[in-house]
């Protein structure tokens, strides 16, 4: 309960990713921060999910198995409910037109593999604000 | 085992892990700076490189003041190749017990958390902490990445040492290699001049004449909007466009005497024997191609292969215009020079014909700077 009360007040990331290296990294990285995370493997039951959770960025990885995590994106953009919710798409496809793809299904950043941790903390920030509301 | 010492034991088992993942975060950034780096560096010159390692690590660490400080060849010293903050620009540091020539003489970085408390406080007056790292090279040391305190007034850590070593070991690589490849330019273009010599010492009639072919075709070249690197080709192609004439006997080269049909043919063959010479330059071959069809014609009336427009290589048609008007404008054992206005009147009558429109439309662009 007392868990609860105090992360109403923080911002909240989910992030979707295969690799639980980068999950853990990343989870690391942001809950040293202040953010509230939630981390999951798949992309099964992403959509119900973002609305369940309404969280406050989302990171997603783009080759997941089953539903790609591009589709998601697209879903997610499409979506009345989810729209305005910012997506990352963290990934190790870095060739121009993948980029340019991604952005094209509405991502806010397009963040390439291996990337910098710190960095991605700072954009985090830059796109939501700092932890506590 | 007793609930206590069990919960004890998970609770020592979470912080173990915690403090695991913390490191292989660390580990992970070192890996991605690395890779990031890497390919930012490639290709790029000593200056480049300083200005992103420079940027790099002002924004990865937050410090204000950084010195990339690079040994002299010539003297026992390091020098400032580029800094910002609070370190002198011209800041030299000649070899003596100093924390930066520590730094390179003992390949670890120097770290001071509190340097006026140290020995070094004389040496700088205005820094509270500061890191010093040193640029290895796969031969031998190039220099030291200097850095000053942080703007947030934050300590140093390990990881910061650890980001340093890294950024800066690549960096070192990535200069060593810009070293090397100006090495081998400087000895390129010394071998490409050696030929210029070789060629003009020949006959005194044609002496400037490449480096003067070399200067119109660049000038008519940037006038048509060609880009840096097929000027640089062409720069070589025109100083060389002329390296065929080695075989020619020099008593055609000098003959007052109207040429014979066969002594004319034998300098006609100028262009391929050039191209010969050259041609086990594989990566030469858009060079090669411009020597061997200088002395094409536009409309396929030209020597050899009788190549028409556009079929002839650009690189070829420029250095005819160019080649064309530096002999009308210069005196021949045969003929004296003519003036200007002919030589140029003759360009463009035979524009289209002998010339590539285009590029006489270019060289009418510049010809007055070209004679200035």
């Amino acid at each position: 309960m007392k868990e609860r009360k105090k992360t109403a007040f923080m911002k909240k990331v989910l992030i979707v990713d295969d690799e639980p290296f980068i999950l853990m990294i990343v989870e690391d990285k942001l809950k040293k921060a202040g953010y509230h995370v939630i981390t999951r493997r798949t992309s099964s039951n992403a959509m119900a999910l973002v609305k369940k959770e309404t969280p406050d960025l989302v990171i997603m990885d783009w080759m997941l198995p089953g539903i790609s995590g591009l589709d998601i994106c697209k879903s997610l953009g499409e979506d009345p409910e989810t729209r305005g919710i910012p997506v990352f798409m963290l990934t190790a496809k870095g060739q121009e037109a993948d980029e340019v793809q991604g952005y094209q299904c509405g991502i806010k950043q397009y963040i390439t593999k291996p990337f910098s941790p710190k960095a991605l903390l700072k954009l985090i920030e830059e796109t939501i604000g700092k932890p506590e509301q | 085992m007793s609930a206590t010492s069990s919960n004890n034991h998970i609770r020592q088992l979470q912080s173990d892990l915690d403090q695991t993942v913390h490191e292989l975060s660390d580990v992970y950034e070192e890996i991605s700076i690395l890779y990031h780096i890497s390919q930012t560096f490639a290709g790029l010159t000593v200056d480049e490189i300083c200005n992103k390692l420079l940027d790099e690590v002002q924004t990865m660490l937050g410090v204000e003041t950084i010195a990339i400080m690079l040994v002299d060849e010539e003297r026992p010293e390091v020098y400032t190749a580029l800094s910002t903050g609070g370190w002198k620009a011209d800041e030299v540091i000649t070899k003596s017990d100093h924390i930066v020539w520590d730094a390179i003489e003992k390949n670890k970085p120097q770290v001071f958390c509190d340097i006026k408390n140290s020995p070094h406080n004389n040496t700088f007056k205005k820094m509270k902490a500061i890191i010093a790292c040193p640029m290895a090279g796969k031969k031998k040391s190039l220099g030291a990445l200097v850095i000053g305190e942080k703007s947030s007034g934050e300590e140093f850590y390990s990881s910061d040492t650890k980001f340093l070593m890294a950024i800066s070991s690549q960096a070192a690589l990535a200069i060593e290699n810009a070293y090397l490849h100006q090495e081998l330019e400087g000895f390129f273009f010394g071998t490409v001049m050696a030929f210029v010599k070789a060629i003009e010492s020949r006959s005194h009639w044609t002496s400037g004449h490449s480096e003067r072919v070399t200067r119109y075709a660049a000038a008519i070249a940037r006038e048509m909007g060609m880009d840096s690197e097929f000027r640089d080709r062409l720069k070589i192609c025109a100083l060389l466009h002329d390296i065929g004439k080695i075989a020619t006997p020099v008593e055609l080269l000098d003959k007052r005497e109207t040429l014979e049909n066969d002594e004319l043919t034998e300098i006609e063959q100028h262009p391929l024997t050039g191209a010969t010479i050259l041609g086990e330059l594989k990566p030469f071959k858009d060079i090669t191609n411009g020597i061997r069809y200088h002395h094409e014609k536009w409309d396929g009336n030209g020597v050899h292969e009788k190549l028409k427009g556009e079929a002839i290589p650009l690189m070829a048609r420029i250095i005819a215009v160019a080649d064309a008007f530096d002999a009308m404008m210069s005196d021949r054992p045969y003929r004296k020079k003519l003036p200007a206005d002919r030589a140029t009147k003759e360009i463009q009558i035979n524009s289209g014909t002998q010339f590539d429109p285009d590029v006489v439309a270019a060289f009418m662009n510049v010809k007055n700077t070209l004679l200035s």
